[in-house]
Formats: C-alpha cells, structure tokens, sequence
C-alpha cells in the first residue's frame, strides 16, 4: 500500500523544491536588475517625473538627456578615452598576467609562491593609498593625462587579479600536456604559445572581460590621473553627480550611466558562452 | 641508434635523494621494463631519460650522446603518458602529426605517416575526431600513435595502461607488444605491474627504493630473485614465505616450534632464513610439510587452495581440478631448486601490486 503512495507526495515535493529555486533565482535577479532597471528608466524622464512622489512607472519617455549629453563636447571623447584605456589595460593585464600566472603555476622557482602572494597582497592595499604617489610619479614624469598612465595605473591591479585567476586555470590543466609538446619538439614557450593559450581560450576571454569591466568602470585613478584629455566616463559620471553649481541632473545622470553600461552588456551577451565554459572550465579540467 | 645507456644516475629533490646511483645499459631495440612499487623511482627514472627531470648526478646517454643538457625535443624520444595527454583542441591527425609539424616535416610526408600509423592501430575511422570523443582504449591507441610517427630513436612509456579497465589492459598489452615486434625500437616501460613487466619485457628491471634490486630476463627473474623483495614482487600469486631457523641444514623450525624439512639445505650456511615456494611449485604428496585447506577456488584451467600452516598463509595452485575439500589435512612438497632460501626479514608488502594481476 505504502509503496503505492509514496511517489505523489516525492514527485509534489520535488516539484516544489524546483518552483522554490524558481522563485529564489527570480527574486535574486529582481534584486540584481531592478537598480539597472531603474536607472534605465529614469534616464528617459524629464526632471518633473524624475522627482514624482511615490515614483512613477508610465510617463511620456524623452530623450532630451541623451541628445543633450551625447552631443555636449565631453562625453564622446570620454567614452573613447574608457574603451581605449579598457581595452589597453585589459589586454596588457591579460599578456603579463597570464604569462606571470604560467610561471607560478610550473616553474619550479625558489619564492615562487612567496612571490605570488606578495602579489597579491598588493591588491589588499587600498587604492586611495596609492592614488597619490601614482599621481606624483606620473606628474615627475610627464605623464599625467595621458592614455597610458591609466592603462599602465589600471595594470597595477589588474595583471595581480589575472595571475591569480590565470594560475588557478593553469594548474587545472594536466602538466604532461606541455610536457608532451616539450617531448615533440617544442620549447617551453613553444608549448605555452601552440598547446596551453588555445586551450585557455575561453578562461583567457572570460578573464579579459572580467579585467575591461573593472578598467571600464575605474574612478579614483581616473579622477586623480587625468584632467582633461585622457578623462573618462566615471568621471563624467561623477563630475554630473557632484555638480554643486546645477546640482545633480538625473536624467544626465542616468543617460550616461546607461550608455556607459550598454557596451558591457552587449559585449558579454556575445561572448556568454565563452565566458560560462571559461568559468566552468576552470573548476573541472582541460 | 637506440641504445641507452644509464651511468650511475641520481635524483635529490632538495636533500632528499630518490635515486641513489641506477645504471642500466640498453641496447639498440630492446624492450626494458622499470617495475617497482610506487615511489620506488621508475617514473622519475623515465623523466630523467625524456628530459622532464633534471639529472642531479650521473650521465645518460642515448645514442653515442650524454643528453644530460639536451631539451626534451633534441633527445628524439617520444613519450606515452599515463593520462594519454592528448591536445583537447587538436582532432587525431593533428595530435598525431603535432611533433612532425614542429620538425617541419612537409605536409605530403606528415600526410602519409599518419596515415600509416592510423592503419597499424585501426583508427583511420577516427582521424577526424577530437579526443573528448574517443574512449579510453582509442584515445590510449592515438596516444601511442602519436609516438610511432615520429620513428624516434627510444620510446619511453609511462605506465600506459593504468587508467584502462581489466580487460582493455590485457588487449592493449598484446598490441604494445605486436607494436614492439613490428618496429624493433628501443623501448623503456614503466610499470607498477609485474605482470606488465613480464609479459612484455626482454628485460626487467626492479628498482626499490631508489635502487635497482635486480635485473635479468623475465624468467630469471621468476626463477632466481636475488632478494626476498624481487621473490615477493615478481609472480602472481605471489611467492609463499616461511621464516624459520634451520637446524642441521636440513630442517626448518618455525617460531611455534613446527619441524618442516628441507629437501637441499643452504649452501650460505645461515641459521635464521626465510624460505620461499612459490604457489605453483607445491605438490601435493603423501608426506611433505601438513597444512590444513582452508579454501578451494577452481577456475577450471587451475585450483587455487588457500591452506594454514602452522599459523601461516600458504597458496597453492595445482593445474586442473582437485578432489580437496576445505577442512582436510594436505602435505606439500617442492622440489629442491624450486625452494629459495632468502635472509630472515619482514616479506615486503606486495599487495599494491597484486590489484592488477
């Protein structure tokens, strides 16, 4: 009788357990989505709607915020300034830091892991710490404002996150794969280069994404290290949300913002099945 | 020319020294076996020879050159790794015609070597394939097929078989060997496998410990171990051992007192020894030494008894079927060149090994 039973309430429960996840990842991204959502929304309000209290979903949408922003002279090349520092400091992080996350993971070197650590460590110091004496190295070198002195500022704690990422990959992936190549005819580099890079492509893209997203949205150094011509969109950003003479303009606010986090998105949409493999395959094996 | 030749090698990994001086000549198509338990050495032996280890102290020479300095792609070796260390990104023609692209082999001849080798081990069918959708055996076969299209001088393997189940194991041991009589190249082969080593090897060579116990052919390896760890380690199911005192060298006293007699006495003169009958060796006979049967396991072909003597663990096995039943008293007799008499000492633990007979 019993084993007749049994199954309807196992299968109700599961079926509940699966609607409760449901429920839970939904919850989750309503948390997560609803300020990007908001910020969205806001940015196509005018100021009267902006400040309706309680808030308000429907209104008549405007664009004013962009047309106005977009065409003031010092967003666009703002935004040109964050993909070029982005880009430069992801991609240079990625070189360095892969290479320096190789060589701790298989170079059998006294201190390595000492080394590694100490590498580390230099992502716990805080970077308003060293916001300043960046700034004068960079004023004594006749480098401020200028394009790579944030590339090369953004580096500082980007190649440290790619290393570590990076090494963990790398000793996921068994070592006779190099030893092998070595064995038919390769130099170590030439078994970095031909067997180890193809193989960590989609944990080397993910990594580089994850490094553009962090340049891509960098204030302090930015705000310390460049003035003018080398500025970029946080900067902006804050710039509008600080202005003591206007006071904060929302829907500037918001219209920057949004344009700010659309390349993001579009760019991780169209690597997302890149950057799952790169972040499952990290955790399993080559 | 295939010829290894091992001086006096050594391995320390900071102070602490794993190999203590192996010196092993190979000749021009040999195939020698390392075997030993793990941490004995064999494999960091075989990474001494392929170039992944340093050489702490010694020479190795292969061919008329010392390669104590020489990278791993000039030593012209080609290795079959345990876990096969196939390039994931790269499908079975690529990964076989990888180290003849690096040498710039032209394309037309990289073509038909691949080819070749395809065909020698049945994965022309398969050449298109990326390794994640092969099986275990196929992905063993590219492995090794990755090794013969380069025609090196020595081909190392490192324990080929040991992520292989049972069956494909003996499968893929009769085709290394098939391999081996086609090519005739010089061929190093680790094992932890005794029966690997055996089956396959002209030579064998025991290493222990960081040192060689013994090496010999095969069968004079069964036949005459020079210590009770290559007695113990060689043969399955292994040797039976008893250790006694022997009293007018021609009676053995075990430690509850039971007299066992010796057929031959011992020519070193010892007093305290070990002797040692392998399982296959005993006889059943009207009086030899009593032991009470235990258990009977037919397999047809042979029966295996499991029997005590006084307190001791004794196997035999007797070709064909056997009217024994578990409860009666057998007497068992050997042969005198087929009992060996080793120095008193702990018989070495085996059991490691024997999982894979």
């Amino acid at each position: 009788m019993s084993a007749i039973v049994t199954p309807a309430p196992k299968r109700l429960r599961r079926s509940l357990g699966h609607n409760l996840r449901i429920a839970g990842g939904v919850i989750v991204s309503i948390v997560f989505l609803f300020p990007i959502y908001w910020m969205v929304l806001t940015s196509f309000k005018d100021q009267v709607d902006i400040f309706t209290s309680p808030p308000t979903f429907f209104f008549k949408p405007t664009l004013d915020a962009y047309i106005e922003y977009m065409t003031r002279a010092d967003i666009v090349p703002r935004l040109i300034n964050t993909i070029i520092v982005a880009t430069g400091s992801g991609l240079l992080s990625i070189v360095v830091g892969t290479m320096a996350g190789y060589a701790l993971a298989r170079i059998r070197l006294r201190g390595a892991a000492t080394i590694g650590v100490l590498i580390l460590l230099s992502r716990g110091v805080p970077p308003i710490a060293l916001a300043v004496p960046m700034f004068l190295v960079a004023r004594n070198l006749g480098l401020t404002d200028k394009h790579i002195t944030l590339i090369l500022a953004y580096s500082t704690f980007l190649v440290p996150y790619v290393m570590w990422l990076m090494r963990s990959f790398f000793l996921s992936l068994p070592r006779e794969l190099e030893e092998s190549a070595m064995i038919d005819g390769c130099s170590r580099y030439g078994a970095f280069f031909k067997i180890i890079v193809p193989i960590s492509i989609p944990g080397l893209l993910s990594t580089l994404i994850f490094s553009m997203i962090l340049a891509w949205e960098e204030l302090l150094f930015a705000l310390v290290l460049t003035n003018r011509h080398a500025s970029t969109i946080p900067v902006a950003i804050a710039g509008i949300a600080g202005d003591t003479v206007n006071g904060a303009n929302w829907a500037a606010l918001t219209a920057v913002g949004t344009i700010t986090v659309v390349p993001v998105v579009i760019f991780a949409l169209l690597v997302q099945k890149w950057l799952i493999k790169g972040l499952a395959d990290g955790a399993t094996k080559g | 020319m295939g010829t290894v030749n091992i001086r006096d090698a050594r391995k320390s990994y900071g102070s602490v020294e794993v190999l203590h001086g192996v010196s092993i000549d190979i000749e021009d198509g040999e195939f020698v076996a390392l075997v030993g338990p793990s941490g004995c050495g064999k494999s960091t032996l075989l990474r001494m020879i392929a170039g992944l280890e340093d050489i702490t102290g010694g020479e190795i020479h292969i061919g008329d050159r010392v390669v104590n300095d020489v990278a791993p792609k000039d030593r012209d070796i080609a290795m079959v790794f345990q876990n096969y260390a196939l390039y994931p990104h790269k499908n079975v023609r690529e990964n076989m015609g990888f180290a003849l692209r690096q040498r710039r082999v032209p394309r037309a001849d990289i073509e038909q070597r691949v080819t070749e080798a395809a065909r020698i081990l049945g994965l022309e069918h398969l050449l298109d394939r990326k390794p994640r959708q092969l099986s275990g055996g196929q992905r063993q076969r590219v492995a090794m097929g990755r090794a013969i299209v380069r025609d090196p001088n020595v081909f190392l393997f490192d324990e080929p078989l040991s992520n292989l189940d049972a069956k494909l194991r003996v499968q893929m041991r009769s085709e290394i060997k098939e391999l081996h009589q086609r090519l005739k190249t010089t061929t190093i082969y680790v094992t932890h496998d005794q029966i690997e080593a055996m089956t396959l090897a002209d030579r064998v060579v025991v290493l222990n410990g960081g040192v060689i116990e013994q090496e010999g052919p095969p069968l004079e390896l069964y036949d005459n171990p020079a210590s009770l760890f290559v007695a113990a380690f060689i043969g399955s199911p292994p040797m039976n051992f008893l250790e006694g005192d022997l009293v007018d060298n021609t009676c053995l006293v075990l430690s509850d007192g039971t007299r066992l007699e010796l057929p031959a006495g011992d020519p070193k003169g010892r007093s305290r020894i070990t002797v040692g009958v392998r399982p296959e060796h005993f006889e059943l006979s009207e009086n030899g030494w009593p032991a009470t049967v235990s258990v009977v396991e037919p397999t047809g072909s042979e029966t295996q008894i499991t029997a005590r003597l006084a307190g001791n663990v004794v196997r035999v096995l007797v070709r064909g079927r056997t009217a024994v039943r578990p409860g009666e008293t057998i007497h068992l007799s050997a042969a005198p060149d087929l009992i060996h008499i080793f120095d008193a000492a702990p018989v070495p633990e085996v059991a490691e090994m024997e999982d894979v007979a």
